[in-house]
């Protein structure tokens, strides 16, 4: 923390969004978090002393670093951390980041609040584009499911998971269309569950298979439509433990799948191993074998991975709160999301050149 | 490396017997096979409950998926399945012509916490299938072991025909 610039954060709301992401007992959706990211992001702008732009980078960066995000696991938080991290940044220097054409039409523009040195002008533009974030987030599953009527018909649609934005996709397809909805368990936290029991208490006519009837049922099935932990940068997915085996089935009887995920899902890495540290994390196995069964526990090897790295092209179509996109088209969204002195928010180095 | 699913978790119980025989073992979910078939599985046993006369194998529900994973990263299945087992019967899918098994074994969890589901007006609402089998199409098996000779799927209508001759 040998910085040189005066980093008082907020203590008090700092502190508690920490213990918060660290507390593992609660059930969290993706949204929620990003509320809470959003609102002490802002506050960090607002109250911890900075006289330039690349002080506040700073500072976001090293608050970055404090946050037990490895631990949690939740990629949104550092999603939103680089999204306004790339708010400063436009303040910072209008022009750049956004190289091509407008740079040619970018004649005459007009001073950045940091060339006239106005620093409440320039806190001002910064949480006014934290604001328009923070609206772009509490729209984003109503943009989602307002493209419902869209992409559902009259068919059998198959769904794997708990996802709220899924839910409420197929709540609002609903209305006007009359499908069957087909739920796998999701074992073993057994999700499904839960997605099948809200579906069914929506309206919708909903059967629930175990994960493993998934190949015998899908042949009946006419799409696919599942929620996502996250979007890598190249379209790939991170998803729930399940969702690979669900995509290859329906790649073999040519079974479009859909995901629907907002953008602060999308992260901008990449799969480098699908180890425990880099990609994947491997959970508690009481789920499966209950602890009574102690002599098996002690001489045989229970693995439990919580997630499943799928392959851009087994995904044919993405939903996001901008519209709908193929999977080779997020590596532009990724540039125009976030910049890409932001890619790595955990080495040591990136904070020197901001 | 044995394979479970739910809901009858039959896989704890050949843990224990091979645990038993000394047999190191591993124990994963079907949600988590395509996590260790890529690395660490070299070939994939299955038992069948039947071999149907198109080459379609009826096992127990979950073997299709597995063979389907197992084809997908290269490594041989093998299904065991004796002679008497074969039948003359066809079949394309697992749905026109297969067993159901009691809905409410899926609301049960080893664990002891209760699903979601289990109160009762959300089962009135929910259709809860328990399929028993499973047909796997030809193409995803490499090799039927037999009692009597190591054989490609498409050969059952040939061992169905010679029984059929013997018995006249």
């Amino acid at each position: 923390l040998s910085s040189g610039i005066n980093a008082e954060w907020p203590l008090r709301p700092g502190e508690e969004f920490n213990t918060y992401l660290k507390n593992k007992t609660l059930r969290r959706p993706s949204y929620v978090i990003v509320t809470k990211t959003v609102a002490v992001l802002r506050e960090l702008v607002v109250s911890s002393t900075w006289h330039h732009p690349t002080d506040l980078i700073r500072i976001l960066k090293l608050y970055a670093r404090y946050l037990p995000l490895k631990q949690s696991n939740e990629t949104v938080v550092s999603n939103i951390v680089r999204r306004v991290l790339k708010i400063v940044r436009e303040e910072c220097s209008p022009t750049e980041g956004n190289a091509g054409l407008s740079v040619f039409f970018k004649k005459d523009s007009p001073k950045s609040s940091v060339e006239t040195g106005d620093q409440n002008e320039l806190k001002e533009n910064i949480c006014a584009g934290i604001e328009e974030l923070e609206r772009e987030v509490e729209n984003s599953k109503n943009s989602i499911i307002k493209m419902a009527l869209e992409h559902i018909t009259d068919e059998v649609i198959l769904t794997y998971g708990y996802s709220i934005t899924v839910r409420d996709f197929l709540l609002h397809g609903h209305r006007k269309r009359n499908f069957r909805l087909v739920v796998c368990e999701s074992g073993p936290s057994l999700k499904g569950h839960q997605m099948a029991r809200e579906c069914a208490e929506g309206g919708l006519d909903t059967t629930l298979i175990a994960d493993s009837a998934a190949f015998a049922m899908i042949h009946i099935v006419n799409k696919i439509i599942i929620g996502t932990h996250t979007i890598m940068a190249d379209g790939a997915l991170r998803a729930l433990n399940g969702t690979h085996q669900l995509a290859l089935a329906a790649k073999h009887y040519a079974v479009p799948v859909i995901v629907c995920a907002a953008l602060y899902k999308l992260s901008p890495t990449h799969l480098c191993s699908y180890d425990h540290d880099a990609f994947n994390k491997v959970i508690g196995p009481e789920m499966m074998v209950p602890f009574r069964n102690a002599n098996l526990h002690s001489r045989v090897l229970v693995s439990n991975p919580e997630f499943d790295y799928v392959p851009g092209d087994l995904v044919e179509l993405y939903i996001t709160n901008i519209g709908g996109h193929a999977p080779s088209y997020f590596y532009r969204i990724v540039s125009e999301l976030y910049h890409f002195k932001d890619f790595d928010l955990d080495s040591e180095t990136s904070h020197d050149d901001t | 490396m044995v394979v479970d699913s739910r809901p009858d978790l039959r896989g704890v119980n050949a843990c224990e017997r091979l645990t038993e025989a000394d047999i190191p073992c591993s124990y994963v979910y079907i949600n988590s096979a395509t996590y260790v078939m890529k690395d660490q599985v070299t070939k994939v046993l299955l038992s069948a409950d039947a071999l149907l006369a198109n080459g379609y194998v009826l096992g127990s529900v979950g073997t299709a998926m597995l063979a389907l994973i197992a084809h997908k990263y290269n490594k041989p299945v093998i299904v065991c399945c004796e002679t008497y087992k074969f039948s003359e019967r066809v079949q394309t899918d697992s749905i026109l012509f297969n067993e159901l098994a009691d809905p409410k074994d899926m609301l049960t969890t080893k664990t002891g916490a209760a699903s979601p589901l289990s109160t009762d007006p959300a089962q009135r609402k929910v259709n809860l299938v328990n399929l028993v089998y499973d047909a796997t199409p030809p193409t995803l098996v490499s090799i039927v072991i037999t009692e009597i000779a190591e054989l490609p799927c498409s050969s059952a209508p040939v061992i169905l025909r010679r029984d059929g001759e013997r018995r006249c």
